[in-house]
């Protein structure tokens, strides 16, 4: 019997869902940036600054950026190495790399390396940078214990990742409120905006399977992390995992 | 954020100033204030300090106890090893390697006063939140009367001042 694992909520061959989660962002991929301005109401521009935050990143620092999308986290990595420093930000999916490179050319960035690679299969060396990062990423692998693993190995030693993912939320009031607008409000707002309902659905859904916090921290540290801790935001709606290979 | 705020601010310096680390490489060491019940863990790796939790319970090489006026003196250049012979602080490991962080802890532009207030603001704001919960789940364990249960609250407060309250009485 084929090996299965959830694609939002339906059961599906572990074989297929990489195919079908490559449907929704090719699906999505043109319009990312603007429905990630609707459904959080812009606070995915915060979260992603206290990632940046968090980075310890310094000037001469090569960041990889995974599952990068868009580029909003490579252009505040590329401002902080400074022109001693290397990004690449690297996707799964060619739609989204394009979107990338589009938008990095609107906001004058042109010095960031793009790779289309899978997280599963880093196409890098051993220890080759000084942080790792995956924003709203990680729980569209597949298999994510192995890309876990992959991170750890290209992070150099004192190296930091960081995950900064939709978690789950600690109050149970805000809990409700926020299980009936992504359930209802998100897919509407991306009929309403991307004419696409079921990649919205799907999004809701895939959030409701990611590991929670402390699920997550177990498996970085089984990974190899030596430190793993993870911060909280927007009352868990987002937590933000940051670990570092000792 | 706290942490995060010190750990910005020690690599800032760090890197402003182009200082070595490579004494305190891959070294932790832990300042441990008992007041505030606060422990900061300092890893040194990749030329940078980390400031963690170390929920790992990874081995410290240095772990520092002191009062919470000696936590503020070091950041204002106060010597490790005075503060030690003055029995302000406990140090077990090398001195030396606690002093070489406590000197960019002192160099760092950090408001510690301003955060330690913010910090014991929050566990004042926990205790609080932590009474009210217990007062509301006596409620329904007693005659359902919350201005019973505040009473006997306050009553046991009284008979049995809680850790903190002691502390203040101490100071």
């Amino acid at each position: 019997m084929a090996k299965t694992t959830h694609f939002g909520y339906k059961e599906v061959d572990v074989e297929k869902k990489q195919g079908l989660v490559k449907g929704v962002f090719d699906s999505v991929a043109g319009k990312y940036d603007l429905m990630n301005d609707v459904m959080s109401m812009g606070t995915h521009r915060l979260w992603k600054n206290y990632t940046i935050s968090s980075s310890n990143v310094k000037e001469g620092d090569h960041v990889l950026d995974i599952a990068g999308g868009t580029g909003d986290l490579a252009i505040k990595f590329r401002k902080k190495v400074g022109p001693e420093g290397k990004v690449i930000l690297s996707d799964i999916n060619g739609s989204m790399l394009l979107e990338g490179r589009k938008n990095l050319l609107n906001h004058g960035v042109i010095d960031v390396d793009f790779v289309q690679a899978n997280a599963e299969s880093l196409p890098f060396e051993d220890n080759t940078f000084d942080c790792v990062s995956i924003a709203f990423g990680l729980r569209n692998v597949t298999h994510k214990d192995a890309a876990l693993k992959q991170m750890h190995r290209v992070l150099k030693k004192g190296g930091t990742l960081l995950i900064l993912e939709f978690s789950k939320v600690e109050n149970k009031t805000l809990e409700k409120i926020y299980d009936l607008y992504s359930f209802n409000l998100i897919p509407k707002f991306g009929e309403f905006f991307a004419n696409d309902e079921d990649s919205y659905q799907y999004l809701a859904e895939s959030i409701r399977k990611h590991p929670d916090q402390e699920t997550l921290k177990n498996m970085v540290l089984d990974a190899g992390f030596e430190f793993c801790e993870y911060h909280n935001l927007t009352g868990g709606i987002v937590a933000l995992h940051k670990a570092i290979k000792a | 954020m706290f942490r995060l705020t010190i750990e910005k601010s020690l690599n800032h310096l760090i890197n402003a100033n182009n200082i070595d680390l490579t004494h305190i490489d891959n070294k932790i060491v832990s300042f441990r204030v008992d007041e505030i019940d606060l422990t900061l863990f300092f890893l040194c790796l990749n030329s940078r300090i980390f400031v963690i939790d170390n929920q790992q319970n990874k081995k410290v090489d240095v772990s520092v106890t002191l009062s919470k006026a000696s936590f503020l003196a070091i950041f204002k250049g106060a010597s490790l090893e005075e503060l030690v012979e003055n029995e302000e602080i406990e140090i077990n490991g090398s001195v030396n390697t606690a002093q070489q962080l406590a000197n960019l802890l002192s160099s760092s532009s950090i408001d510690i006063e301003e955060l330690i207030s913010q910090y014991a603001g929050d566990i004042v704001a926990h205790q609080i939140g932590q009474a009210f919960r217990q007062i509301k789940k006596a409620s329904v364990g007693n005659d359902g009367s919350i201005i019973n249960t505040i009473k006997d609250e306050i009553t046991t407060a009284l008979i049995a001042p809680s850790r903190s309250k002691i502390f203040k009485g101490r100071a």
